[in-house]
């Protein structure tokens, strides 16, 4: 398979887990501060978004690594954006497995201060991620 | 121990797991990529290196490895841009690409190549026939 074909597949697939595992973080933000309804099913409604979101983001992060690989020739490191690339996608790609893990063990039973460092660290996931997507982007545009 | 120290424990395990085997495989891609590409740029390592490159073609060649080899690839078979091989494209074509990019696509050249520069590379694009 050409390497544009695995470029257009790393391109198409790795939008999910950047979005997913956003997403997950914000959804998890709001059902931490919001108040609850009165029929306490908001606070739910926004852990279980969040409880998918995350784990679908997890999920597609195989996606997107593999076909990067792939089309670096498997390179982990390389220079210059893709090199900052790498040392932002390494990092978010560990945490991203571990915290869906943690999740997808834990369900509704986490404590208020387990659950507060899983929101940390889901937060920082998602900034790693977005920085990785920054890097990505100047990969394709600015050089 | 609580649920979720174990949860805890098995998400780190999981996530030093998958970095730990896509560093483990990449050498394995590595080996299997680089067998095809050695083998294509062998196929083209004549025209693109060749002593019978000549003035422009020769400058142009210069200007394709520091301004395209990292899309096109560096024996210009494409890489994450198109192959450069074949092009069917006229030359004044070809210097507006080169010129102006193509939105969302490939950068604009315009503020760092010449015209002088534009039709070297373009010299050095017509050497590219399979």
């Amino acid at each position: 398979m050409s390497n544009v074909l695995w470029a257009k597949m790393h391109g198409g697939t790795t939008h999910f887990p950047i979005a997913l595992v956003m997403a997950s973080a914000l959804f998890d933000l709001a059902g931490f501060l919001l108040p609850d309804n009165p029929g306490k099913t908001r606070r739910a409604s926004f852990q279980a978004a969040g409880f998918y979101t995350i784990v679908l983001g997890a999920l597609g992060a195989f996606g997107a690594v593999a076909s990067g690989l792939v089309m670096s020739q498997g390179q982990l490191w390389g220079r210059g954006s893709l090199a900052r690339h790498h040392a932002f996608l390494w990092p978010a790609f560990g945490l991203l497995i571990g915290l869906a893990v943690w999740r997808l063990v834990v369900r509704d039973r986490a404590s208020s201060l387990g659950f507060k460092i899983y929101l940390a660290g889901s937060m920082l996931t998602a900034i790693l991620m977005a920085a990785t997507g920054y890097w990505g982007g100047e990969l394709l545009l600015n050089r | 121990m609580s649920i979720e120290t174990k949860a805890a424990l098995l998400g780190l395990a999981a996530g030093l797991a998958v970095l730990g085997g896509t560093f483990g495989l990449s050498p394995f891609l590595q080996l299997a990529t680089a067998a095809a590409a050695k083998e294509q740029s062998t196929n083209i390592a004549s025209a693109a290196t060749s002593p019978t490159l000549e003035g422009e073609a020769r400058r142009g060649h210069s200007l394709f490895d520091h301004n395209c080899a990292h899309c096109h690839g560096d024996d210009a078979r494409g890489d994450e841009g198109p192959s450069l091989y074949d092009l069917n494209k006229t030359d004044a074509r070809i210097a507006r690409i080169v010129r102006e990019g193509i939105k969302g696509e490939m950068p604009k050249f315009g503020a760092k190549l010449n015209d002088a520069d534009i039709q070297a590379l373009i010299a050095y694009l017509r050497t590219l026939n399979s």
